[in-house]
């Protein structure tokens, strides 16, 4: 029986091929506006976002503006709580939302190793702490801009030499690029000896994080710089917020991709079941039960949509994978990444349209006069 | 014994405000192997009578059994499994379905019974062979003649060995020739292989290849001609 819901679809090859292809394009859409909306949730989510905390300048956002003295880190790693403290220098070649953003971070190479969440992939770890000009890279940055261990790499004033390139399970991470603190300092024209753009703080597996922000904040507000200390996720969530609002909106365009498949499959399936009614008519007469020409109809519409889903998140997983696709703005990023699960829901999201779609027709089928659609030949 | 017993069956549809009884109390006895064919004026009632037979359309009143089997209590589904086991259709038309060969069409009713793959291509190849189409198993409807289509028809119609084949105008829309073809086919089936059949026809020629022809007209069954076979 599946070979004659195959050959159906096969007969009328335009008509399936159409509606295939547009399953495919509406499912990649919105494959690819479901790993923006997971990327957001990673981003302000996991232990990383949890249990690290952000201290920035107050009332600041762009990290050219933030400037914190360095060695509040010693007044910070004094707080209870607090388990260690990585003073970081922050610079980006575009302070507005971009699709291309280069976001480079400036710190301790030892302390890099130990409080941030990177494993090299090629290169040397040791070449990048003896080298003054030295940095390790993340995956995805590597990859869209096409670079590798060894190259020399420039952006506006700094330039520097590809030692390593690291991945890391925080997606956002993999499109940093870390340099020496000091060579990010002195790579920049205003005075910056000195000073740092943030401070990352690690909490004590016990510590209460809100708690020990305020302690931070309150600590540092006799000394020369007021601070603002959140949540690392929170920080994040903060400084993306245009582009949060947009991706939230987003998601109304996921939805939208989900009644186009509707739609479609819906009316090729329709279309295709009042052009047959008497073929049904015949099945049944032989002997198909009235539920049996319902499967019949539910298979091609779900075929049409699982073949079109299919296609369409296929597509789009590879060229998350291979894009290195990120949206950033103001130093943070959000990572455009595959994901088992998407591919999962997309399927899944795919096989309910079909059946969904497959519906009205297929109760027509079901309960049609046998009768009467014999007689409309 | 009778394979097929029809007892004050009366069938009736409602156009606007007048009532057509087009089966008005009808009883009916045939026998296994016997080939009945039923003639009568256009809209007497002849294919509603070969309906409620399959099981296809329900009666109003009266009880029809089959094999001893009251068919007219059974629910939809259950119809369909019936029609599945015991009946074969002939339709006199439009029968074949378009994407599949003509193989792929016999095969059809023997994938909703219980058959192994062997039982099953034997039975199909049969079935063609009976009809004479062995050679174009391979073909598409419309790489077939019209009579060879009706002939795939009947193959798929006695493919499951059914308890009773029914056939609305079989050869209503083949030329003389061909009808020629079809009716002998039929009458061969009947004889040599002892299927009971129950044919509707236009053609006084046609009804003769019966052993037993029936007028319905007005409701009611008459006894036109009763031949008993050695
Ligand atoms: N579904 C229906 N709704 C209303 N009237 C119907 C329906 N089916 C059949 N009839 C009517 O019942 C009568 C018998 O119809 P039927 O098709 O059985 O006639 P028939 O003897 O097969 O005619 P023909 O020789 O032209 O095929 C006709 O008057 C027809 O109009
Ligand atoms: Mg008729």
């Amino acid at each position: 029986m599946f070979n004659y819901v195959l050959k159906t679809l096969i007969r009328h090859r335009t008509r399936s091929l159409l509606t295939v292809t547009g399953a495919a394009v509406a499912i990649f859409v919105y494959c690819i506006v479901g790993s923006v909306q997971e990327g957001l949730y990673r981003l302000t989510s996991g232990a990383d976002a949890d249990r690290r905390l952000i201290v920035f300048q107050e009332n600041r956002f762009c990290p050219t503006t933030s400037r914190l003295p360095e060695d509040y880190a010693v007044k910070i790693g004094k707080i209870a709580g607090v388990k260690d403290v990585l003073p970081i220098q922050v610079w980006t070649n575009n302070c507005r939302a971009s699709l291309d953003i280069v976001v480079f971070n400036g710190a301790d190479p030892k302390k890099i190793q130990s409080m941030r969440p990177v494993k090299l992939a090629s290169g040397s770890w040791s070449q990048f702490e003896t080298q003054r000009d030295a940095a390790v890279i993340g995956r995805n940055i590597a990859m869209r801009r096409g670079l590798k261990v060894g190259d020399q790499f420039t952006i506006g004033d700094i330039s520097v030499r590809i030692a390593g390139v690291f991945q890391s399970e925080v997606p956002s991470e993999e499109n940093l690029i870390y340099t020496h603190l000091a060579f990010l300092q002195n790579s920049q024209r205003n005075e910056s000896v000195g000073l740092v753009t943030q401070h990352e703080v690690l909490l004590q597996p016990s510590a209460d994080a809100d708690r020990v922000a305020t302690e931070i904040d309150v600590q540092l507000r006799a000394s020369s710089v007021a601070t603002k200390t959140r949540r690392k996720g929170a920080f994040q969530a903060s400084t993306l917020s245009d582009l949060v609002d947009l991706i939230g909106f987003a998601h109304w365009l996921g939805y939208a991709c989900v009644g186009l498949v509707l739609s479609l499959v819906a009316t090729t399936t329709i279309m295709s079941v009042q052009d047959r009614m008497q073929e049904y008519a015949v099945l049944q007469t032989i002997g198909v039960r009235p539920l049996g020409t319902l499967r019949l109809v539910l298979a091609e519409s779900v075929l049409l949509c699982l073949v079109g889903g299919g296609i369409g998140s296929g597509f789009a997983l590879i060229a998350l994978q291979f894009g290195g696709f990120a949206i950033g703005a103001e130093g943070a990023t959000i990572a455009f990444k595959p994901s088992l699960w998407l591919g999962l829901s997309s399927l899944g999201t795919s096989l309910c349209v079909g059946l969904v779609a497959g519906l009205p027709p297929a109760i027509q089928t079901a309960r049609m006069s046998i009768v009467n659609s014999l007689r409309t030949a | 014994m009778n394979i097929l017993e029809l007892r004050n069956v009366t069938k009736s549809f409602r156009k606007g405000d007048e009532t057509i009884t087009p089966l008005h109390n009808v009883d009916l006895d045939v026998r296994q192997g016997e080939f009945v064919s039923l003639m009568g004026p256009s809209g007497s009632g002849k294919s509603t009578l070969l309906n409620v037979v399959s099981g296809i359309d329900h009666v109003d009143s009266g009880v029809i059994r089959v094999n001893s089997q009251e068919i007219t209590s059974l629910s939809r589904g259950q119809l369909a499994d019936w029609r599945a086991a015991n009946l074969g259709y002939i339709f006199q038309t439009h029968n074949l379905v378009p994407v599949l060969t003509a193989y792929e069409n016999v095969e059809l009713p023997t994938l909703l019974l219980k058959l192994s793959a062997g039982e099953r291509r034997a039975r199909v190849e049969l079935a063609l062979e009976a009809v004479g189409l062995s050679d174009r198993a391979g073909h598409y409807p419309r790489q077939l003649s019209g009579g060879q289509e009706q002939r795939v028809g009947i193959a798929r119609a006695i493919v499951s060995h059914p308890t009773v084949v029914v056939a609305d105008e079989p050869t209503g829309s083949l030329d003389a020739e061909t009808s020629l073809q079809v009716q002998s086919l039929l009458k061969r089936l009947n004889q040599e292989l002892n299927i009971t059949l129950l044919m509707v026809t236009h053609d006084a020629h046609v009804a003769t290849i019966a052993t037993r022809q029936l007028y319905l007209d007005r409701g009611k069954l008459v006894e036109e001609l009763r031949v008993e076979r050695q």
